[in-house]
C-alpha cells in the first residue's frame, strides 16, 4: 500500500477554526443593504382549489413591498430535482411555482416581501384566500383504488411512476424452491433535520441579472431550474457558492418555491429579498419517502437464494419530485443488486397522495430496502438453521464479478472481509439464540449489510454526473482550488485540500478552497450520491495533476533536468536520486507570474525560463463507472422489557472504503450516520393530523431525534482498504452507507434480544410493549 | 411598538440594546451586534444552536426576551477566545474532529463551557447529559464528547468568578 504525506492522516476540518469562533460562512448569515424579508402563505387544506385570493388589505399594510399569487407568476410545469436535467426523458414534471390547486397541507399559495419579518408575517394574515375543498386521499392503497380522487392529470390511479426490473425466471424458480418466504415491511416519513434551515438571498438588477446565495447542494442545478421556471437565460443567473452549509443530507437537492419567488419579488421591488424557512416549514419540505416492500424469496435448503420477488410502493405525496428517482435507486441498488441471485423480479410504484412531498435523504431508498431485505435474510437463516453471516456469505457478490448494471463494477469489493472482521470485533460467536437472555433487560446482537455505490448517477442516462475544477499555484508556493463542489459539512473542503496538498507535496495549510460561482468554474453535479470524494475530488486531482505537469515543465528548464526525473515533496521540486538540484515550489511559481524581463545596463533582457504564465490546471469530466461499495454494521442493543425502551449499546461498522483519505473525517461520517440511523429506527416520525393532513411534529419537542444521551458510547469503525485505482488515491465512498445499515442491524439485534421482529419503523417503546403482550 | 433601551454586558463589554416587545436575544445579537455565533435552528427552544450564557447559565437565546435583560451579563462564543487564542474547549473541538458542518458547534460549546465551568470533573455521562439540550445531526456527538473531556483539565485550574 502506498505511503502518503497528507492523505490518510487524521486531519481536522480546515474550516474548524472559523466554525468554533462564530462560523461566518453559512448562508444563514448572509444579508444585503435594503434587503426585504419574504414569507410564504401556506394552504391549511390538503386538497383544494383556490377560487379567489384577495391581497388588498395585505398590500395596504405599511412596509409591504410585493405580493405574488398564482396569477402573477409563470405557470411552467417542471420537476425541481437538481440532478435530473429539466428536459430529461423520464423526469416526472408535475409542479408549478404557485398553483390554484392545492395538493398538500402547507403548499405555498402566495408570497409576500416586506421591510421586516414581522410585517411580512402580519401581511400573510391579511391575505384572504377562498378555498373549495376537494376529496382527500392520504393512503397509497386508497389512492390507487378505483374511484380515488385524481391528484394529477396523466397519472392514472395516482401512479406517478411505475418501474419493472426483471432477470431470469422468478416464477419457475419460486415454484422449484425448497422454501419460500413472504414478508411485508413498511417504513415511515422522517426528516433530514439539517440544523441550518433552508434560506436564500436573491438580488437582481435592472439588466435582468439574478444573483443568489442559498443553503443548497447544487450550484448549477439551482441556476438551471431558476432560469427555466422564470423563463430567463441561464447566463442571467449567477449562483454563488457558500464556503460551506449547515447540513444537507440530500434534503436540499431541489429548487423550492422560495428561490424563484424571492427572485420575482426582487425584480418587482429592485431590492434584494431574503426568504428563510421556519423550522416548521422545513419539517414539511422534503422528507424520506415511506416505502412498503412485499418480499417473496425462494431458497434452497442449504441457503442459496434462487428467486427474489419484490413489490415496492412509495408514497411521494403531492408531487413526484425525488419520488420518481428514489423508487429506482431503491429497487435496483437497494434490492436487486444486493445479492447474487439469477432470478429476480422487482416492481416499483411511486404513488401520489395528499401528503407532504418527499425528497432526497442519505441512502435514497436504500435504507428502506435494507430494513426489509436484511431482516428477511435473518428470517431465512433462522428457519434453515444457518448462521446469518454464513447465509450472507453464500449469496453475496464477489470482487471481479460482472455487475448486472453496465456502469457499476465490482472492481474492488470487500464485503466478505467486512463481515468477517466486523463479526470478530463485535464478538459474534458470543451471540445467544433469539430471546434467550434472562432478566428484564435483554441484550442482543444483530447485523445489517449494505451494498451501495460510489457516484450513483455515473453512467446513467439523463442524469448529471460530471465535475470540474481549476487548481492554481500562487507565487508564495500555495495552491488554490476553485470548484462548484459544496461542503455540506461532511468535510469536503478538507478532503479536497488534502488531495491537492498530496499531489503537490505541500503541507495542508498551503492549500485552500476559494470563491466560486456558476460563471467562474466548470459544471459540477450536485454534492450527493456519495460522489464528493470520488467524482468531485477526482476532478480536482486531475486539475492538480495538470498543474503539476506545468510546474515540472518550468522546473525542468530551470534545473536543466529531464522532466521525467522530477518529483515533489515537502514544498520542493527535486530530481529523484539526487538531493543537489531542487527548487521550492514558491520559487518556480513566482517566476511563472513575474515579468518576462529584467533590466540590465544594456536594457531589458529575458530572465529565467523561456515561457511565462500562471501555473494552473483544469478538468471537466464524469466518472466512467460506479465502483460498488460494501459495508456490514453490527449492533448490540439492550431492550428493557418493562419500559419498552431500546438502547443501542455498541456499534461496529466495517466498511469497504477503497482508501481512507481522512480517518478522523471518515469516523465522523459513521458516527453521524449512527445518530441518524438510531433516530430512524427507534424514534423519528413525521406525524400528521388524520383529518386535515397538518403536520403535528413541527418542532424538536415533538419530533424526537437522538441527543448525546441516546447514543452508544462505543462506535467502532473498521475501514477495509482495497485501493480502488479509479478513485483519487484509491478512494471510493462512505457517507450514505453509514445510514443504510443501522435500521437493519438494530432491528435484527432487537429480534435477537427479545425474539420479536418488527416490520414497521420506528420501533418505539409502545410497540415493543405491545409486541411483548404487556398491554 | 415601544422599544426601550436595555443596558447589558455582552462578552465583557457594556452595550445598549434596543429591545422591542417580543424581541428575542438571538435576533439582537445577530442583527444589532453582528455576533453570529448564536444561530437560529428552530426558534422554539428545541435545538440549542442559539445557546449563550446569561449570568453564567446556559440559555436558549431564542427564548429570552431582550426586555428582560437589564443589567444582565451575556456571554457568546465570540467571548471565549482571548488575546492568547482559542480557549481550551474551542481548541479541543478543532483538534478532535468534533466539527463537521459547524452549525450546532457554537451552541454546544457554550453548553459545554457552562458545564465545565461549574463541574470540571464531569464524567462522560454528565457531559452527555450536559449537552443534551443541543442537537447535532452530523457528528453523532461522539467526537464532541471526546473534545469536551479533553478540554476539562484546563477548566480544573480555573477560579470560578
Amino acid at each position: 500500500m502506498l505511503d502518503f504525506e497528507v492523505v490518510g492522516k487524521r486531519v481536522g476540518n480546515v474550516d474548524a477554526q472559523d466554525k468554533v469562533t462564530g462560523g461566518r460562512g453559512f448562508p444563514m448569515n448572509y444579508n444585503l443593504p435594503r434587503m426585504l424579508h419574504g414569507k410564504l402563505l401556506r394552504s391549511p387544506y390538503p386538497h383544494a382549489k383556490i377560487s379567489s385570493i384577495d391581497v388588498t388589505a395585505a398590500e395596504a399594510l405599511p412596509g409591504v413591498k410585493a405580493i405574488l399569487t398564482a396569477d402573477d407568476v409563470p405557470q411552467k410545469v417542471f420537476s425541481p430535482v437538481y440532478f435530473v436535467p429539466t428536459l430529461a426523458v423520464g423526469s416526472v414534471q408535475d409542479m408549478v411555482l404557485l398553483s390554484k390547486t392545492v395538493r398538500y397541507a402547507g403548499q405555498p399559495v402566495a408570497a409576500v416581501a416586506a421591510t421586516t419579518l414581522d410585517i411580512a408575517e402580519q401581511a400573510l394574515d391579511l391575505i384572504e384566500v377562498e378555498y373549495e375543498e376537494l376529496p382527500i386521499v392520504f393512503d397509497v392503497d386508497a389512492a390507487m383504488a378505483a374511484g380515488a380522487p385524481q391528484l394529477h392529470e396523466n397519472a392514472e390511479n395516482n401512479i406517478a411512476k411505475s418501474v419493472v426490473h426483471e432477470t431470469g425466471d422468478v416464477k419457475t424458480a419460486l415454484a422449484e424452491a425448497d422454501f419460500v418466504f413472504e414478508d411485508v415491511f413498511q417504513t415511515q416519513r422522517v426528516h433530514t433535520c439539517y440544523m441550518e434551515g433552508r434560506v436564500c438571498v436573491v438580488d437582481t438588477d435592472r439588466q435582468g441579472n439574478v444573483t443568489i446565495h442559498a443553503s443548497m447542494q447544487h450550484l448549477f442545478g439551482l441556476r438551471e431550474k431558476l432560469a427555466y421556471i422564470l423563463d430567463i437565460p441561464e447566463s442571467k443567473v449567477r449562483v454563488v457558492k457558500p464556503p460551506y452549509i449547515g447540513g444537507g443530507f440530500g434534503g436540499k437537492l431541489e429548487v423550492t418555491e422560495m428561490e424563484p419567488l424571492a427572485a420575482l419579488m426582487s425584480f418587482k421591488t429592485n431590492r434584494p429579498v431574503r426568504i428563510a424557512h421556519t423550522r416548521a416549514e422545513d419539517f414539511i419540505t422534503t422528507c424520506r419517502n415511506p416505502i412498503k416492500m412485499e418480499l417473496k424469496t425462494g431458497v434452497t435448503k442449504d441457503g442459496r437464494l434462487t428467486a427474489r420477488l419484490c413489490t415496492s410502493t412509495l408514497d411521494c405525496g403531492a408531487n413526484a419530485t425525488h419520488g420518481a428517482k428514489v423508487i429506482e435507486v431503491h429497487g435496483l441498488f437497494g434490492f436487486s443488486y444486493t445479492y447474487n441471485c439469477p432470478n429476480r423480479h422487482w416492481e416499483g410504484r411511486t404513488v401520489y397522495t395528499n401528503n407532504i412531498v418527499g425528497g432526497g435523504f442519505r441512502g435514497y431508498g436504500a435504507p428502506q430496502a435494507a430494513f426489509a431485505v436484511e431482516q428477511q435474510i435473518d428470517i431465512i437463516a433462522e428457519k434453515l438453521s444457518l448462521d446469518p453471516i454464513e447465509l450472507r456469505l453464500k449469496n453475496i457478490h464477489q470482487e471481479g464479478e460482472t455487475h448486472p448494471f453496465l456502469k457499476s463494477k465490482f472492481t474492488t469489493y470487500r464485503l466478505e472481509e467486512c463481515l468477517r472482521r466486523g463479526a470478530e470485533r463485535i464478538g459474534w460467536d458470543k451471540r445467544q439464540p433469539a430471546g434467550s437472555d434472562t432478566g428484564a433487560k435483554k441484550r442482543g446482537i444483530g447485523l445489517g449489510c449494505t451494498v451501495t455505490w460510489t457516484s450513483c448517477c455515473a453512467g446513467q442516462p439523463d442524469l448529471y454526473e460530471h465535475s470540474g475544477a481549476i487548481v492554481k499555484l500562487n507565487p508564495d508556493g500555495s495552491a488554490d482550488i476553485a470548484s462548484a463542489a459544496i461542503d455540506l459539512g461532511c468535510g469536503q473542503n478538507t478532503t479536497f485540500c488534502q488531495i491537492v496538498a498530496e499531489e503537490f507535496g505541500l503541507p495542508l495549510d498551503k492549500v485552500k478552497m476559494t470563491y466560486a460561482d456558476t460563471s467562474t468554474v466548470p459544471f459540477d453535479a450536485p454534492m450527493h450520491a456519495s460522489r464528493g470524494t470520488y467524482a468531485a475530488g477526482g476532478a480536482i486531482l486531475l486539475a492538480a495533476t495538470e498543474a503539476k505537469q506545468r510546474l515540472f515543465e518550468y522546473a525542468a528548464e530551470m534545473l536543466d533536468a529531464p522532466i521525467d526525473s522530477l518529483d515533489v515533496k515537502g514544498g520542493y521540486v527535486f530530481m529523484k536520486n539526487t538531493t543537489d538540484k531542487k527548487l521550492s515550489i514558491a520559487a518556480i511559481a513566482s517566476i511563472a507570474d513575474s515579468p518576462l524581463v529584467k533590466m540590465t545596463d544594456n536594457g531589458p533582457v529575458q530572465d529565467g525560463p523561456s515561457f511565462r504564465g500562471t501555473i494552473y490546471g483544469r478538468s471537466s469530466l464524469a466518472p466512467e463507472f460506479s465502483p460498488v461499495v460494501g459495508g456490514a454494521m453490527f449492533a448490540e442493543v439492550e431492550v428493557d422489557t418493562e419500559t419498552g425502551v431500546i438502547s443501542v449499546e455498541r456499534i461496529v461498522y466495517a466498511h469497504d472504503i477503497g482508501k481512507v483519505l481522512n480517518p478522523l473525517g471518515a469516523e465522523g461520517q459513521v458516527e453521524g450516520g449512527v445518530q441518524q440511523g438510531i433516530g430512524y429506527t427507534l424514534m423519528e416520525q413525521l406525524r400528521f393530523d388524520e383529518d386535515t393532513g397538518a403536520c403535528t411534529t413541527i418542532d424538536f419537542l415533538d419530533y424526537k431525534m437522538p441527543t448525546a444521551v441516546e447514543m452508544p458510547k462505543k462506535i467502532e469503525c473498521i475501514f477495509v482498504e482495497s485501493n480502488e485505482t479509479s478513485g483519487p488515491f484509491g478512494a471510493k465512498s462512505l457517507s450514505e452507507c453509514a445510514l443504510i445499515a443501522p435500521a437493519a442491524a438494530i432491528a435484527n439485534a432487537v429480534y435477537n434480544a427479545i425474539g420479536v421482529r418488527f416490520h414497521e419503523l420506528p420501533i418505539t417503546p409502545d410497540k415493543v410493549l405491545k409486541a411483548l403482550g404487556k398491554y | 411598538m415601544a422599544k426601550k433601551f436595555v443596558n447589558v454586558t455582552v462578552n465583557g463589554e457594556a452595550l445598549e440594546l434596543a429591545a422591542s416587545p417580543g424581541g428575542t436575544l438571538i435576533n439582537a445579537l445577530r442583527d444589532q451586534f453582528g455576533l453570529i455565533g448564536a444561530k437560529p435552528g428552530c426558534d422554539s427552544g428545541g435545538c440549542g444552536c442559539c445557546s449563550v450564557l446569561i449570568d453564567g447559565q446556559v440559555r436558549y437565546s431564542c427564548m429570552v426576551f431582550t426586555q428582560s435583560l437589564e443589567s444582565k451579563s451575556v456571554t457568546t462564543v465570540e467571548g471565549l477566545e482571548s488575546a492568547e487564542g482559542l480557549n481550551a474547549l474551542q481548541q479541543a473541538f478543532v483538534d478532535s474532529g468534533a466539527v463537521q458542518c459547524g452549525y450546532c458547534t457554537c451552541g454546544i460549546i457554550m453548553a459545554a463551557h457552562a458545564l465545565l465551568t461549574t463541574n470540571p470533573f464531569a464524567n462522560e455521562d454528565e457531559v452527555r447529559k450536559g449537552i443534551s439540550g443541543c442537537l447535532c445531526r452530523c457528528t453523532g456527538y461522539h467526537k464532541i464528547v471526546q473534545a469536551i473531556l479533553a478540554a476539562a483539565p484546563a477548566y480544573k485550574n480555573q477560579t470560578i468568578a
